[in-house]
């Protein structure tokens, strides 16, 4: 997995690329995680359209990720969330968890 | 031959051996003090001999005056007594220098005084005895002389009969002082020969003292023996014993040079010293031979001796050479070949160490290598401590504590850049502020060894100055050089081998683990007359994060667990345990399967972090009429194949197991009917893999149960198993893979109750 970061109307915009899975994907994302929520921001969305692939560690990465925001009183917001990560997210029942949004628009004017 | 002529044999001998010995070994190691002072020794007992040699030759021959005992030449014998001081100077050096710490050291020639003044006396008493009676004052005097020269005379006279004394006595006086020299040397050896921690140094000492204590004992002994008992000692036994005495210092000192390399005296020394010592004795036979050829010729041969005799001595000349190569070999297996030839004691160290990997032994047999063969008074390991990632000053006799140490440690860097063996002090550059500079220079360290492999440095070795003060030749720093090479490999291996017993003693709790993890799981699905349940069950390393249970409710109810703990191994396995144990008590407690999930989420997210979490079906099964209660947490969707064609998935439930805290469950039943498959999965089955990474898929999953609808619970088990084999022949299998295929019977009753 790479991991690339921007802002969009103050809101961090975190965009894995590849392959969710455990080990060092996770170092990554909570590594980078921490970074933002130090530096003050707490609302996130992640960008889900370039991830072809998720495991069931990935899955725990991205509820670690909503866990850890959530104690921040941040928020955690999924955009494009392919077919595959959306059937993953129907079968573990997590759907309701997570917001998902078709764009990363939608899912920026959704904290507004 | 006369008794004489053996005396003087072995008098030359003797001396000149001893004389030799002095000789090489100054010639070797000249810088050392004890060097110096040891080979003094050995030529002052050696110039005995010589002496007595001489006079007894000249005391032969025929123009010998009667005066003969009082010539200088005959009295020069007293300067072998020099002997005895140095004998005592020896003992204040040998093994500990202790005069290192002597504040005036010009003060110890002080105990050559009394031996200067016998020599003196026995030298020069005739003339001071001619000019002391030119003193002789005429009874006529008068006035000025008379006053002046009277108590001159007398004081004069009253010398005279003291010196004349002592001159009489004087064996008895000095030889008593020789004595008393001897047992202060021995007390001194003895002193310091307890603090001998070194073991060539204690194999040395030994050898040594006793030779000493042995020679010395026998010339007290005859000394005094004479002394008392002046008629039973005869002249011949006396100088037996005076030959014993000082063949048994000249052997002794020689073998220990040779042999322990005493002194420190190189080895090619050694072996010439050895060399020209026998070449001596044989040509000396041959000499003889070939002078008393035509004797020994004569009684066999009579007139044709004379000729026969040039034969003879080209015969001789013929065998010296294969006599002495035969010697040559003998001496080199007896004394060369010994533990302080460098080559051996590579070979020694390699053979050593080539089969030890208990890193403390290697460290020990280093250490007495080190002690052994290069005489090294103690020494240190500075070694990378792979558990703290840091380098540490390992314990030591004198020192218990450990040091750990700054990686940033100035000196530890400067050592770093080293390749070979270097004196600490041209390190000086890197003194400043080190704590390793401060520890080495209070463990009084002279050099230090790197032991580097082709990456990093794995540490080095500190030592200390030589005992009795020898010091570092350019062989020692070559041997030292070859030394940590070999070090290093010998310690790699260890670590290696240690890596290895980790390795082997986590592999033997992993399958403690796996064997323990098989016991928690039922050895085979239960018996049940209504229904054929069929399981496989995959872990994709030695323990695996998939669980399955079946749970005996009472006579008619039967629960059925499937969960996938996220992640694999062992803390996959550890979540996997917790499960089981939650689940096994809730279904004692008879609490409702949703307030049940709901338990168990609430305690397995409270215990663990957001991460770890479990997909887990539970479904308790009435087993005589097919009702089947279930909640799916998160699970792969179990698959309901109807008899009559029709699919149901079990999807009602909740979210997975431990992700998030007050998450709600809902249950529900469904009924099975006779000849209904019921087909639960981890998702190791669907996520299979092709080569190119295509999923197996759920679809595939399905499709496959109800094509193979008409089968036994068990065919359809094996033919999924192998379809999905066919697609992803990976094995062990990517991720841990669990099916239980379920098919009732016509036995169900299938009335509504």
């Amino acid at each position: 997995m790479k991991l690339s970061d921007r802002e969009q109307d103050g809101i961090v915009i975190l965009e894995p690329k590849g392959k969710i899975m455990g080990g060092p994907d996770a170092t990554l994302l909570n590594d980078k995680l921490h970074e933002i929520i130090e530096a003050g921001q707490k609302r996130v969305v992640i960008d889900l359209s370039q991830v072809n692939w998720m495991n069931s560690t990935g899955l725990g990465i991205l509820i670690s990720t909503l866990t850890t925001l959530r104690n921040n009183d941040g928020e955690l917001k999924l955009a494009n969330v392919t077919e595959k990560i959306q059937s993953l997210l129907v079968i573990t029942k997590l759907a309701p968890v997570f917001d998902s949004f078709d764009t990363i628009d939608d899912a920026v004017k959704a904290f507004k | 031959m006369d008794i004489e002529l053996v005396k003087i044999i072995i008098y030359i001998f003797t001396g000149g051996f001893l004389s030799f010995l002095a000789i090489t070994i100054v010639r070797d190691n000249l810088g050392n003090r004890l060097n110096r002072v040891t080979s003094a020794m050995l030529l002052f007992a050696g110039l005995g001999p010589l002496f007595l040699t001489l006079a007894t030759i000249i005391h032969q021959s025929p123009q010998a005056s009667t005066g003969f005992t009082d010539s200088n030449l005959f009295n020069m014998q007293h300067i072998w007594e020099f002997f005895f001081p140095l004998l005592l100077l020896f003992s204040w050096i040998f093994p500990e220098d202790r005069l290192r710490e002597f504040r005036h050291p010009g003060l110890k020639y002080l105990i050559f005084i009394p031996q200067v003044i016998h020599l003196l006396l026995m030298l020069f008493f005739t003339t001071i005895a001619d000019l002391l009676s030119s003193f002789a004052i005429d009874p006529d005097a008068t006035g000025f002389s008379k006053i002046i020269l009277v108590p001159a005379s007398y004081l004069f006279s009253f010398l005279l009969l003291i010196i004349s004394f002592i001159r009489n006595n004087h064996i008895a006086i000095f030889g008593s002082l020789n004595i008393l020299y001897i047992l202060t040397a021995i007390y001194f050896l003895e002193s310091s020969r307890k603090l001998v921690t070194n073991p060539r140094l204690i194999t040395q000492t030994r050898m040594v003292f006793h030779g000493i204590r042995f020679s010395v004992g026998i010339y007290a002994l005859t000394f005094l023996g004479s002394l008392l008992f002046q008629k039973l000692f005869s002249d011949t036994l006396l100088s037996a014993s005076y030959m014993l005495s000082s063949l048994t210092i000249a052997g002794i000192f020689a073998y220990a040079t040779i042999r322990y390399q005493l002194l420190d005296v190189r080895l090619k020394f050694r072996q010439s010293f050895v060399y020209t010592i026998t070449s001596a004795l044989l040509v000396g036979i041959y000499i003889i031979l070939v002078l008393k050829s035509e004797t020994i010729l004569q009684p066999f041969f009579g007139a044709q001796s004379e000729v026969l005799s040039y034969a003879f001595i080209i015969l001789l000349l013929l065998l010296f050479q294969p006599i002495n190569g035969f010697i040559d070999s003998i001496l080199k297996s007896l004394f060369i070949r010994t533990r302080t030839d460098h080559s051996t004691i590579i070979e020694r160290f390699s053979r050593q160490v080539i089969s030890l990997f208990d890193p403390k032994k290697l460290r020990q047999i280093i250490e007495d290598t080190l002690k052994t063969s290069l005489l090294v008074e103690k020494v240190y390991f500075v070694l990378f401590d792979d558990e703290i990632g840091e380098y540490a000053i390992l314990q030591s006799d004198d020192f218990s504590k450990r040091v750990a140490l700054d990686r940033d440690d100035l000196m530890l860097r400067g050592i770093n850049l080293l390749d070979s063996p270097t004196y600490l002090h041209s390190l000086s550059d890197y003194m400043a502020d080190s704590q390793l500079a401060n520890a080495l220079n209070e463990r009084k360290v002279r050099l230090v060894l790197p032991m580097k492999d082709a990456n990093h440095m794995l540490g080095f070795i500190a030592l200390t100055d030589k005992v009795a003060g020898y010091r570092y030749s350019t062989d020692d720093f070559n041997l030292l050089g070859v030394l940590s090479n070999q070090m290093v490999t010998a310690l790699t291996n260890a670590r290696l081998y240690v890596d290895s017993l980790e390795r082997t003693r986590l592999q033997k709790e992993v399958s403690m683990a796996r064997q323990i993890q098989l016991d928690l799981l039922p050895s085979f699905p239960p018996d049940i007359e209504t229904i054929a349940i069929s399981v496989h069950s995959t872990p994709s390393r030695t323990v695996g994060g998939d669980f399955y249970d079946f749970i005996k409710i009472d006579e008619d109810h039967i629960g059925i667990v499937i969960a996938d703990a996220s992640g694999k191994g062992m803390p996959a396995a550890l979540m996997i345990a917790q499960i089981q144990a939650i689940i096994h008590s809730e279904v004692n407690n008879g609490n409702r399967i949703s307030t049940m999930m709901k338990n168990m989420n609430q305690l397995v997210a409270e215990a663990t972090s957001p991460e770890k979490y479990v997909t887990l079906f539970y479904g308790e099964l009435n087993t005589k009429q097919g009702e089947f209660h279930y909640c799916n947490a998160g699970h792969n969707y179990p698959i309901l194949a109807r008899s009559n064609g029709d699919m149901e998935l079990l999807t009602t439930g909740g979210p997975i197991i431990g992700a998030l805290l007050n998450m709600e469950y809902t249950s529900t039943s469904v009924r099975l009917g006779p000849e209904d498959i019921l087909f639960l999965y981890t998702d190791g089955l669907s996520e299979a893999m092709d080569k190119d990474e295509n999923e197996f898929g759920e679809k595939r999953v399905r499709d496959l149960v109800c094509e193979n609808r008409q089968q036994e619970a068990c065919d359809i088990l094996d033919n999924i198993i192998k379809e999905v084999r066919a697609y992803d022949n990976t094995y062990p299998p990517r991720d841990d893979t669990t099916i239980i295929s379920l098919k009732t019977n016509s036995k169900l009753v299938t009335t509504n109750v």
